[in-house]
């Protein structure tokens, strides 16, 4: 008998409300999971391309060295234009590279070359290696050039614009971060104004439920719930949106060596939504936390 | 005879709203467990806000009150939630969800409580079938008649076996069989040591069932007796 009266017709989808119980998605969910999506997609490209632009610089960009070339071999000229380079503020070690060392490089580099080490080394200038304390410092590289140029030696300049490209990158960055949080903060609004309507049509459940008693928590768990399952949803399903575009462009980043790895986006994109739509349902929420009715004291 | 537990006792309660109306003022009253009381008087006489302040929806300016053992001056936010868990409240409108199916609607104070929702389900069956509605768990409140409608609300209060029972003008809308029905259930509710109090105007229904009149007038207790 017990077992009949606890029955649940088959064709009975229960919904009892508050708690941890979902409430049903309508077209306003749908609306705004669409909007977050596009959203956290132009996120999600943002990063990416920071991503490839980090790598196009190369895996060298967090210990940058700058090269110097000296054609004529003057020991006392090299020893002099290294005192030179370490005399310049933020240069942190000038090395001399021993022209074995060069050469086995260059060998490594040029395999075809068809010379022995010992005649690459006499081919080769000397070469010193620039360590640098801070590559953002101002005039660094003007320095660098100037002593350079009193000793008729050359600076890689091709490292330089590398270095210079870090430097841009670093900028890139901090725009990136800014975009990114005017976007959260766009996307947690439109998740909060969504839920704010969905809580004005469920304003007299939820003043029944607490006329009944309920915790403030079993109130707004459901509203917290949908803001996260909506960004969360919306998080993968912009990654999922993120795939034509590196398949598109996947043959010209190859040829920039630069070989994108999207599989990692999807727990900042998840994570990330479901933090949005979390932040967006407790804005949402926190209004609806006052109570019925001021009284005097 | 067991001495009769007091429910609800203030002494010159006073309600005054931040527009300076006043609706209550010096009511001292003492409502003992298991009674049956009417709340009578015009409107605006402060039936309605009276039973607001049994449930914590308004608190006094000044006075006591206590509830239920609970000081409704300074009692917290928990302290309330604690006391209304213990309410059922019936309105003349019954604010039934109409989204919600009958059973939905009836296992919201279960739900509230935590009930896990195979405990809830044989409760909530029994109470449908003690108003009389065992067949129409599975319906909608649009699809049910204003006594109905009314008898789920009753269900919904009652469900979680609360010890004080608030309803303002339960039958307000109601013809005069189903309204003498709701009363029935009421009573017996009463019977079952459950102290109903009910704001009313329908006068007539106190000869078919007969229960403590208090007399509110501009605020002020104006009768109390049978």
């Amino acid at each position: 008998m017990n077992k009949k009266i606890s029955a649940i017709p088959d064709n009975i989808n229960l919904r009892l409300p508050g708690g941890f119980h979902l409430p049903p998605f309508g077209i306003q969910q749908v609306l705004a999971l669409m909007i977050v999506c596009i959203s956290l997609w132009a996120v999600g490209l943002i990063w990416l391309g920071m991503q490839g632009a980090g790598q196009w610089v190369g895996g060298w960009q967090d210990d940058i060295r700058i090269h110097v070339y000296l054609d004529a071999v003057d020991a006392d000229k090299a020893a002099a234009l290294k005192q030179g380079l370490e005399d310049i503020p933020q240069v942190a070690a000038v090395r001399q590279i021993s022209a074995q060392e060069a050469a086995v490089w260059m060998q490594g580099w040029l395999s075809d070359v068809g010379m022995s080490q010992k005649e690459l080394a006499n081919h080769l200038p000397i070469s010193f290696e620039i360590t640098l304390l801070d590559e953002q410092a101002a005039f660094l590289f003007d320095d660098i050039r100037d002593v350079a140029s009193r000793f008729g030696a050359r600076v890689n300049e091709d490292e330089v614009n590398l270095a210079q490209a870090h430097h841009w990158i670093a900028q890139a960055k901090l725009l990136a971060w800014f975009a990114s949080l005017i976007l959260a903060l766009a996307m947690a609004l439109i998740i909060s104004n969504t839920l704010r309507m969905t809580l004005l049509a469920r304003a007299d459940e939820i003043h029944l439920m607490r006329l009944m008693g309920a915790q403030e928590w079993f109130v707004r768990m459901p509203f917290i719930l949908e803001g996260m399952v909506l960004g969360a949803g919306a998080g993968v399903a912009a990654w999922l949106l993120l795939w034509p575009v590196v398949i598109g462009t996947d043959e010209w980043l190859s040829t920039m060596q630069v070989d994108l790895s999207i599989a990692i986006m999807i727990f900042p994109l998840l994570l990330g939504g479901a933090l949005v739509g979390t932040l967006g349902a407790a804005f949402a929420t926190a209004k609806v936390s006052e109570g019925e009715v001021a009284v005097d004291e | 005879m067991s001495v009769e537990q007091s429910q609800i006792n203030m002494q010159r309660l006073m309600l005054r709203y931040p527009s300076g109306k006043i609706a209550l003022s010096g009511v001292t009253l003492d409502i003992k467990q298991g009674q049956f009381v009417y709340l009578v008087g015009e409107s605006g006489a402060g039936k309605s806000s009276l039973l607001r302040m049994f449930y914590g929806g308004i608190r006094p300016s000044s006075g006591s009150l206590m509830v239920q053992g609970v000081d409704m001056r300074q009692a917290g936010e928990s302290k309330v939630r604690e006391l209304r868990r213990h309410t059922g409240i019936i309105f003349q409108d019954h604010k039934l969800l109409f989204s919600r199916t009958v059973f939905e609607n009836v296992a919201l104070p279960l739900r509230v409580q935590g009930w896990k929702t195979e405990r809830l389900i044989p409760r909530v069956r029994k109470v449908l079938a003690y108003v009389g509605l065992g067949d129409r768990l599975w319906s909608y409140p649009e699809a049910l008649s204003g006594g109905e409608q009314q008898r789920v609300a009753i269900a919904r209060a009652m469900t979680a076996k609360p010890a004080v029972i608030l309803a303002d003008e339960p039958t307000g809308n109601l013809d005069v069989d189903t309204a003498r029905r709701v009363l029935d259930y009421l009573m017996d509710l009463s019977r079952q040591g459950a102290t109903v109090i009910m704001a009313t105007h329908d006068l007539h229904l106190l000869e078919s069932h007969p229960g403590r009149v208090i007399q509110l007038h501009a605020g002020a207790l104006a009768g109390d007796g049978r």
